[in-house]
């Protein structure tokens, strides 16, 4: 196993299905399909000024995971560490439209919505195992 | 007919805590007109909130004492009306936080009572301001030093604690605030954080903090029994504690459990004065 870890920034937005999403995944891989190759950033902390989150992004390589296209994830590592190493946009996999659904609490979801949850959280993987490779 | 709030919750994707918020905060606003402030989206896109945040009364939850929801609060210059910190409530509830971001049995039921305290903390709050006896005339003595003057009430059922913090008993019921060193030590006061309304407080535990460009001072509860009020006034208005820490700023009231024992551990005005000069003369000196 690698000693090299990748960070995983996920949007932990409201309002919207994608930000609902994007932490399900994020979570399933931090806790249970890459727990030590991944380390999760928290994305509140990060924009609020916690230093050890920014000095990671600068050090690792970092996936940013958004619910849509205001990539806010994306552009707060860009803004305030370095270029993401990769990235992804759940309205790229899915529809904006179906990401912005106003579906936001873990007691709405159904079944589909853990499916594409579980979809993102192999494309997640995927990106890390490449990033490990290289 | 539950508040109704504009909620920013920390929504921290690192702990367990900052799920917690994120529940809570859906449940206000399932279970009425409550609405969330997006944390990450609000930074980006101000415009977005800022309606929302100015019109209804801001309720913050902080999931650990990064107190990130807070911080930003503080950094677009809203006015907080309310401030939950998911890691106090849950050691008040004596329950331990996991380490998984999946929330168990025992932290839902965490957010449920926090959601039933936020709904119902303004009943409690009219029903014990409604019991309180509190006097009309405070008579002070007076301590001077160089420019700064403390005031320290000489009525009787004043006592106080080591850490300057005044208690007013009438029967089984108490009013609770910090006294004038507190105040001038810390200068302006800018920020309440109330413990919460229906908390079993023990003698000298923390049961909320004020904060100031200085420093933050954790009220350390010179009683013990359960709160039954907060001072609504200072979360709105923390600088009237600097006004007057004994009428105006008081911080909350509190059904006694154990004041007999409490008593013993207390000072009254003619031991807690020579305290108070000392302190004075060392800080102030």
């Amino acid at each position: 196993m690698s000693d090299k870890q990748v960070g995983v920034i996920s949007c932990s937005g409201e309002e919207c299905l994608g930000g609902t999403l994007s932490r399900l995944a994020t979570r399933k891989v931090m806790e249970n399909l890459r727990s030590k190759e991944v380390v999760t950033l928290c994305l509140p902390l990060y924009i609020a000024g916690g230093d050890e989150e920014r000095e990671f992004a600068r050090e690792y390589p970092v996936i940013s995971v958004d619910g849509c296209d205001k990539c806010c994830a994306k552009r707060a590592t860009v803004k305030y560490s370095n270029e993401v190493k990769d990235s992804i946009n759940l309205s790229e996999i899915f529809s904006q439209e179906m990401m912005l659904a106003n579906i936001v609490s873990g007691r709405d979801l159904k079944e589909e919505h853990y499916e594409m949850a579980d979809q993102v959280a192999d494309e997640i993987c995927r990106k890390v195992d490449q990033i490990l490779a290289e | 007919m539950n508040k109704s709030y504009a909620v920013l919750p920390c929504n921290g994707l690192d702990k367990c805590s900052g799920s917690i918020s994120k529940e809570v905060a859906e449940m206000l606003s399932e279970n009425g007109e409550s609405e969330i402030i997006c944390p990450v989206f609000y930074r980006i896109a101000e415009t977005r909130y800022n309606k929302l945040a100015t019109e209804k009364p801001l309720l913050v939850i902080d999931g650990c004492a990064t107190r990130c929801a807070s911080k930003l609060a503080v950094e677009k210059n809203l006015k907080i009306s309310e401030k939950i910190n998911i890691t106090d409530e849950a050691k008040h509830n004596n329950i331990i936080l996991g380490k998984s971001l999946r929330l168990n049995e025992n932290e839902l039921k965490l957010a449920k009572i926090i959601f039933e305290k936020l709904t119902t903390e303004e009943k409690l709050d009219t029903a014990a301001k409604d019991i309180f006896d509190f006097p009309m005339d405070i008579n002070y003595e007076v301590y001077k030093k160089d420019k700064f003057v403390f005031r320290v009430p000489t009525n009787e059922g004043f006592y106080f604690n080591e850490n300057d913090v005044w208690v007013y008993i009438i029967g089984n019921k108490a009013r609770i605030g910090v006294t004038d060193y507190v105040q001038k030590s810390l200068s302006d006061i800018m920020y309440f954080t109330p413990a919460s309304i229906g908390n079993e407080v023990e003698q000298f535990e923390d049961a909320g903090s004020i904060e100031s460009g200085k420093a933050v001072f954790e009220i350390i509860s010179p009683v013990s029994g359960r709160i039954t009020a907060i001072n609504n006034k200072i979360i709105e208005s923390p600088e009237l504690i600097n006004q007057n820490p004994y009428e105006q700023g008081w911080i909350m009231e509190m059904e006694l459990s154990d004041f007999i024992n409490d008593m013993e551990l207390l000072h009254d005005f003619e031991s807690y004065f020579p305290v108070l000069k000392r302190k004075v003369d060392e800080f102030h000196g």
